[in-house]
């Protein structure tokens, strides 16, 4: 049921994709690709049936970044992961007006891969020390270096 | 406020990193005006080990000791949530022996999580006497699981496709005398604490969190279950063999932090229930699944386990690239999403009512910092 309803309000938003996920092999319900500057209608969509964003993950591969929102339901099961390329040099946006709770995860995403977000409002480093100059999720990144 | 020509203005008061009840090194720039705060702002990672990075660089099976060293406080739900994902990569199945071992085990963990929890948050609150007999009932899981795994908090216990050591009936018999013991002490707890006039003071109607809330800060476990959400992994999306046992989910009211107080209390009587019916009908049969292969080399994909733990919900999510190591993995961790709701908790309220808003929390810091 709630499954359609995410449908539903994600269809007018002309995403890239929206199918139904393998649940017994990924764990999600539904898989959604879109553009980072399509998130905050996203982010709109999930809230007014409910959801909560449950994790914000960030990935580093050599063409692009890949951010991936999953989504989950306090009252019925359905998990939602929302993935968006973000090419290396751009900005991704932030919905941290709609879910006050990705704020830190805009500003993990932020810290650990230097992934700037548009829009969000205290984007500091929040694991690591202020004044690092690395980013240390970044495949590039060896532990060694930091230590020399 | 301006007697003798004082003027009143506002200054920043530092609480923490090294302070009794901010648990571990968590750090609140506080901005005062005389005793009340108008804004907090938490700041985090003095423990931060890079687990996530870690993970890139080792393969899976020697990430495991990694994963009791997130959420010390309980450690097998940790293990639980990461071998999950990875069977779940491998396609392998866990024999049903050993997922109630891993029930057993995982839930006497989130006993002795809650115990430690109800003795510090007394103690944050200025009675010293709990924290005593907390311990006490505490050592004497640490004693069950220590013969049972070899170790007392960094459990690595758990194994791809099962669990490498089975139970006796010295620890059956040891478990079925501690459910008796504390079931007999709960009561103790209930008239010693809940219905001190003092600790109701502190507790009641201090850090509110709506419904409403709780969806926009991603908040689980007791803290959306003290607001008055049903959530729990176990029932929601049921994992292990958690299906075939019979028990509640607590559920608060108002979402104050004696709502979550009550929550986490009585949810140690649903794990008392959860052990002892896992003792009952424990079948027999292997405990590893069969032909577990020795190189470990999922094939590209992705995949997201959630377990319930102490704190609420941790996610396991994996990206595999073809590769021994894992591509990426993130840990979802409860007590993260949790604390990030501080800063709009703290607004307004005394210092002393902050420390019981934290405890309420029921932070583990190095789970946040990773």
């Amino acid at each position: 049921m709630l499954q359609a309803n995410i449908q539903k309000n994600l269809a007018p938003l002309n995403l890239e994709q929206v199918a139904a996920g393998d649940y017994a092999k990924t764990g999600y319900h539904l898989e959604v690709a879109a553009a980072p500057e399509q998130m905050p209608a996203v982010a709109q969509a999930m809230l007014s049936l409910g959801c909560f964003l449950e994790s914000l993950s960030g990935l580093h591969y050599p063409e692009h970044f890949t951010l991936v929102y999953h989504f989950a339901n306090f009252g019925e099961l359905c998990r939602t992961a929302v993935h968006v390329k973000v090419p290396l040099d751009q900005e991704a946006v932030s919905i941290s007006h709609i879910y006050p709770g990705a704020n830190w995860y805009e500003r993990e995403a932020y810290d650990l891969f230097g992934l700037r977000f548009a829009g969000h409002p205290d984007l500091r480093r929040i694991l690591l020390p202020f004044d690092a100059d690395f980013h240390p999720l970044l495949k590039k990144f060896e532990a060694s270096q930091a230590d020399a | 406020m301006l007697e003798r020509g004082l003027e009143e203005k506002t200054y920043v008061l530092n609480l923490g990193p090294q302070h009794p009840s901010t648990h571990g090194v968590l750090r609140v720039e506080l901005h005062m005006e005389g005793e009340f705060i108008i804004k907090a702002d938490p700041d985090i990672g003095y423990g931060h080990r890079g687990h996530e990075h870690m993970a890139e660089n080792r393969t899976y099976a020697q990430y495991l000791p990694n994963m009791a060293r997130v959420d010390y406080l309980h450690a097998l739900a940790y293990n639980q949530g990461y071998c999950m994902a990875v069977e779940k990569l491998l396609g392998l199945t866990v024999p049903e022996r050993g997922e109630y071992i891993r029930v057993i085990t995982a839930e006497l963990n989130r006993l002795t999580s809650h115990l430690l929890w109800l003795g510090a948050y007394l103690l944050d609150l200025g009675a010293f006497t709990p924290i005593l007999y907390t311990f006490d009932d505490r050592e004497n899981v640490l004693d069950l699981l220590d013969y049972l795994t070899g170790s007392r908090l960094t459990y690595c216990f758990y194994r791809f496709g099962g669990v490498p050591v089975d139970i006796d009936d010295d620890f059956t018999d040891g478990c079925r005398k501690f459910i008796q013991r504390l079931r007999s002490r709960l009561p103790d707890y209930d008239n010693l604490v809940t219905k001190n006039v003092i600790f109701i003071h502190r507790t009641k109607d201090i850090g509110i969190i709506t419904k409403d809330q709780c969806i926009k800060y991603g908040l689980t476990g007791p803290m959306a279950r003290g607001s008055g959400i049903p959530y729990d992994i176990r029932r929601v999306e049921p994992y292990s063999v958690y299906p075939q046992f019979d028990f509640e989910i607590p559920i608060g009211e108002q979402g104050d932090a004696l709502d979550r107080y009550m929550v986490r209390l009585r949810e140690m009587e649903q794990s008392l229930r959860i052990v002892e019916q896992a003792l009952d009908k424990i079948p027999s049969g292997p405990i590893m699944a069969e032909k577990v292969p020795k190189r470990l080399k999922p094939a590209a994909g992705e995949v997201y386990t959630a377990v319930e733990s102490a704190r609420g919900e941790f996610g396991c999510y994996i990206v595999s690239a073809g590769d021994t190591k894992p591509y990426r993995i993130k840990l979802r961790v409860p007590s993260f999403g949790n604390l990030s709701i501080l800063p709009e908790l703290a607004v307004d309220t005394l210092v002393a009512d902050l420390v019981a808003i934290i405890g309420s929390i029921d932070v583990v810091v190095p789970e946040i910092d990773r």
